[in-house]
């Protein structure tokens, strides 16, 4: 297949890619822009390990690709502190003892920043449901909802940055 | 001695939480190094065949290819890939060495056969598909029974019958025939354990190259990295001190990396190649190649009085180890000790065969054959106290052993035990009289069940325990620890941080944490048998101890008091009834370093401590919902009641016991590992088909913590990285049964089973 050259903006940064038009985007984050905070945990959709934001919306990376996602908006976990700066959701992840081996911390914690930015207000159960497809297997899930309910606080007196 | 903490005890935050929340923490799949080459591994699609030549000339012919690599191309040397094997007493002929790194027979659908490293995936993934591989198909068996008849196909030739060991519970006690002539009532019963994964989220990755000086590299996510060295340098034949074993962060473990996992291949085609090599798994191959919990056939029975008393317990048990030992001995031997150790009783005998199967390796999964255990004996607890008519929870208390008492490794008496509290207060906590007593009507019907159980905190006497670690101030009066335990997600570097500061008295943050490189740490085995805090954090305790001597004995004569008035706290070393008398840690240290008086001295610390044993306990209550019309069981609630003397960081202590008890419930209920039994192969080979618990399935946990600090812990601290695991299956066994009066005896409790088990009730 043809190579190309491609534009992405990840994180608020131009990148110019030769692009193999059968790469996904989490290959491109990993290998191409060597942005290794979002992982491959399966490859099939399934944990969402790999989880990053396209325009504000969670989607797989693995599953997705790159030569789709030209032009758009991408944040990665990397892309989310901002002058040294954690994210209230980042924050209430370390405070709040929600991570433990920390490879599913990065799309869990960008699943949760879509979830509150469109809606302040979740019930624990909400948050659980949004959440149900960032797989975990060592927190139990107790402390991620926590988290998460925790970042509402500080979400409200403005302290999201992005 | 004060005995008011200001760092032990604390909710602290880990220090390794800020890296893993910004994406910066570099796990090794994330390592890229010059000319690095990208490996794959050729696996047989046979489940049991002969391999009788293998073309690889197309595969190295193609662009981008620099190495593939067969069996002619690495050593020759049996081994078994347990990295504990080690750490016993090895004897001269080992048949557990019963593996090589491409086995000339594939024994398993999945054995490796070739390997190749080329630029890219793609190209490594075309060169695959061109090898060309002969094989002789033999005939396969699955089932471990199965393969125990008289003629069914051999696996490994020295095993007749496919029994690559038969054991004996090393502690029988008394007569247990006699011991059911007395017993007013007996059950016996046979449970069927299954072979769960690991399922940590980081699939098994390795980097290894060969550096300037002919050393060579390895960046592995493994549990045990001084063993695995040894065991590489083994295999290889080179000197252990040539290699260099580095661990980056870890995506969990669970006891996926208590064996070397594919880093001999990844070794030999960096050799081959001349470049470094990164060779990952897919999730599937993490699923078909990397081992699995031990699935059990066990057969208990247990005699009990009237009275309620225990009087004889006895077990047969099968461990199926898969194509491969690995760890099966040791997972059947532990499964005895905690299965015939847990509670009081004059008459004890087990027995067990270890038997060979076509199937994909098991291994060791968090507990190592404790959960299987209780599985099967706190439900014959249940079974046994119905039978005579006496409340569950008043039959364990009477029959739990107390304090002094042999604890499942006869010769390590109780030093501690506070189960009866427990108990005692996670009934409290579930409402456990008045749910027992609620009488059910309706398609859904509630009830709760319990289950109680004590693991290791390390595996002395039994294995190699001893720790090292190493204490030493830097100019400004913090400290690096060096110390190897394995940080996979468990918390253990914020822990050993908070003993060695509060030894210290400094604060927890000025403790910098040197770990993870073999060249710098001392021997220690790594992190297993929930031994990190209570093996390791002793010596930590003991380094802090030895440097804080030094630094008091200057502190004393600058101060002109005998080093015994002092005290260390808040970075200060001061006389406690004249607390302006004193001097800052980071002057004493600094003076010490920048010595112009022929005194000079960089005060640090170091211990090698050999540990006995103090176990943990824990009381799990459940209350769990059955529709009787699906056979779909809810979780509703979860308490957990430890005894783990002190915590060192409750946070992180919670932390283990909610997600061990997460895995529990994957294991009761919906964990299923599925092989097609006509060809061997694989059916539940990713998250789609072997379901893990989501953040819909798990309810809230309550952990409720019972701190009894304990002589010989730090600060009065025992493990707890696998006690969260064992009685959770049990304990939804007993809940279920409780609820709708069915007993299921298989893993996992599907709801076809349960709807089986209600039609035929």
């Amino acid at each position: 297949m043809k190579k190309q050259i491609a534009n992405f903006v990840v994180n608020g940064e131009p990148y110019e890619v030769v692009l193999d038009p059968r790469m996904t985007l989490l290959e491109l984050l990993r290998d191409e822009l060597v942005l290794t905070g979002t992982k491959y945990g399966c490859g099939s959709g399934e944990c969402g390990a790999c989880t990053v934001l396209v325009d504000g919306n969670p989607v797989p990376s693995c599953l997705i690709l790159a030569v789709t996602v030209r032009g758009k908006k991408i944040l990665t976990i990397e892309g989310l502190a901002q002058n040294n700066t954690l994210h209230p959701v980042q924050k209430a992840f370390v405070e709040c003892g929600a991570i433990q081996c920390g490879f599913c911390t990065p799309g869990m914690i960008l699943t949760a920043k879509a979830l509150l930015e469109e809606n302040l207000n979740p019930t624990r159960q909400q948050v659980r449901e949004s959440l149900a497809g960032n797989l975990c297997r060592c927190t139990g899930y107790v402390k991620s909802v926590d988290a998460v309910i925790s970042a509402v606080e500080e979400m409200r007196r403005g302290g999201a940055t992005s | 001695m004060s005995q008011e903490l200001s760092v032990v005890g604390k909710r602290l935050l880990r220090p390794d939480a800020p890296d893993k929340a910004t994406g910066a923490a570099k796990y090794t799949g994330d390592m890229k190094l010059p000319g690095m080459l990208i490996g794959r591994v050729l696996k047989s699609p046979h489940a049991h065949a002969k391999v009788l030549d293998i073309d690889t000339s197309r595969a190295k012919a193609l662009p981008g290819v620099k190495a593939v690599i067969t069996m002619a191309d690495v050593p020759q040397k049996p081994f078994n890939r347990n990295l504990l094997t080690l750490a016993r007493p090895s004897k001269a002929e080992d048949k557990s060495r019963d593996e090589f790194i491409f086995n000339p027979k594939a024994r398993f659908v999945g054995d490796a056969v070739a390997a190749v490293a080329a630029i890219n995936d793609s190209i490594a993934e075309e060169a695959l598909k061109v090898i060309r591989v002969e094989y002789e198909k033999l005939p396969a068996v699955f089932d471990p029974l199965e393969a125990m008849a008289p003629n069914a196909p051999r696996i490994h030739d020295y095993a007749e019958r496919n029994i690559a060991s038969h054991i004996l519970y090393p502690f029988p006690k008394g007569d247990v025939e006699k011991g059911f002539e007395e017993a007013d009532y007996i059950v016996e019963e046979t449970f069927v354990t299954s072979k769960q994964k690991h399922c940590q989220l980081e699939p098994t990755a390795c980097v290894a190259n060969f550096d300037s000086g002919g050393r060579l590299v390895i960046r592995s996510p493994c549990q045990l990295m001084h063993l695995a060295k040894r065991q590489l340098a083994d295999i290889f034949d080179m000197p252990e001190g040539m290699i260099r074993w580095l661990t980056p962060y870890i995506g969990g473990g669970f006891g996926q990396r208590l064996s070397l996992t594919n880093e001999p291949i990844c070794v030999a085609l960096a050799s081959k190649a001349g470049r470094p090599v990164k060779l990952e798994d897919t999730r599937e191959e993490d699923f078909l190649m990397r081992e699995s919990r031990q699935p059990f056939i066990e057969t208990g029975k247990l005699g009990v009085t009237k009275d309620g008393i225990i009087v004889a317990l006895q077990s047969r048990l099968i461990a199926d180890a898969g194509a491969y030992f690995t760890h099966s001995g040791l997972t059947t031997f532990v499964n005895m000790l905690n299965f015939m150790g847990l509670y009081r009783c004059p008459n004890l005998a087990c027995e067990a065969d270890v038997v060979y199967t076509n199937t994909p390796i098991s291994g060791g999964m968090r507990g190592y054959g404790n959960p299987e255990a209780i599985f099967a004996l706190e439900q014959l607890i249940d079974m046994a106290a119905e039978g005579i008519g006496m409340d569950p929870l008043e039959f364990r208390l009477k029959n739990i052993k107390r304090e002094g008492e042999p604890s499942p490794s006869p010769s390590i008496p109780i030093e501690s035990t506070a189960l009866h509290e427990c108990i005692r207060v996670g009934a409290e906590r579930i409402d456990w009289k008045s749910k027992r007593a609620t009488k059910k009507g309706g398609v859904k019907q509630r009830d709760v069940g319990m289950a109680c159980n004590t693991c290791g905190s390390g595996a002395a006497p039994a294995f190699l325990e001893h720790a090292n670690a190493f204490v030493k101030f830097n100019a400004d009066g913090s400290a690096n620890l060096v110390v190897s335990p394995c940080e996979m997600g468990t918390g253990i570097l914020g822990v050993l941080a908070q003993i060695a500061a509060e030894e210290l008295g400094l604060g927890s943050e000025d403790i910098h944490i040197v770990t993870g490189d073999t060249d710098i740490t001392q021997f220690d085995i790594g992190s297993h048998a929930s031994r990190s805090t209570y093996v390791i954090g002793n010596a930590v305790l003991r380094a802090a101890r030895e440097a804080k001597e030094k630094l008091l004995e200057r502190a004393a004569k600058l101060l002109e008091v005998p080093a015994r008035e002092l005290e260390v706290r808040n970075r200060r070393i001061f006389v406690p009834l004249h607390p302006d008398k004193g001097v800052s840690v980071a002057e004493i240290v600094r003076n010490a370093i920048y010595n112009f008086q022929g005194e000079s001295l960089n005060i640090s610390g170091r211990c090698s401590f050999d540990p006995g044993g103090s176990r943990p306990f824990l009381a799990t209550f459940v209350e769990v919902e059955v529709d009787t019309e699906t056979g779909q069981v809810k979780v509703l609630k979860v308490v957990m009641v430890p005894d783990c003397g002190r915590a060192i960081n409750p946070t992180s202590l919670e932390g283990q016991l909610e997600g061990a008890a997460a895995q529990g419930i994957g294991y009761a209920l919906t964990e299923d590992f599925v092989i097609n039994t006509d060809s061997g192969v694989l059916i539940s080979d990713n998250f789609a088909t072997y379901r893990i618990p989501t953040t819909l399935y798990v309810p809230e946990i309550e952990v409720v913590l019972v701190e009894k600090p304990v002589p010989s812990g730090p600060f009065g601290a025992r493990g707890a990285g696998e006690l969260g695991m064992m009685g959770m299956a049990a304990a939804i066994a007993n809940a279920i049964y409780n609820a709708v009066g069915v007993r299921i005896k298989t893993l996992p409790m599907t709801p076809e089973k349960i709807l089986n088990a209600l039609k035929t009730k």
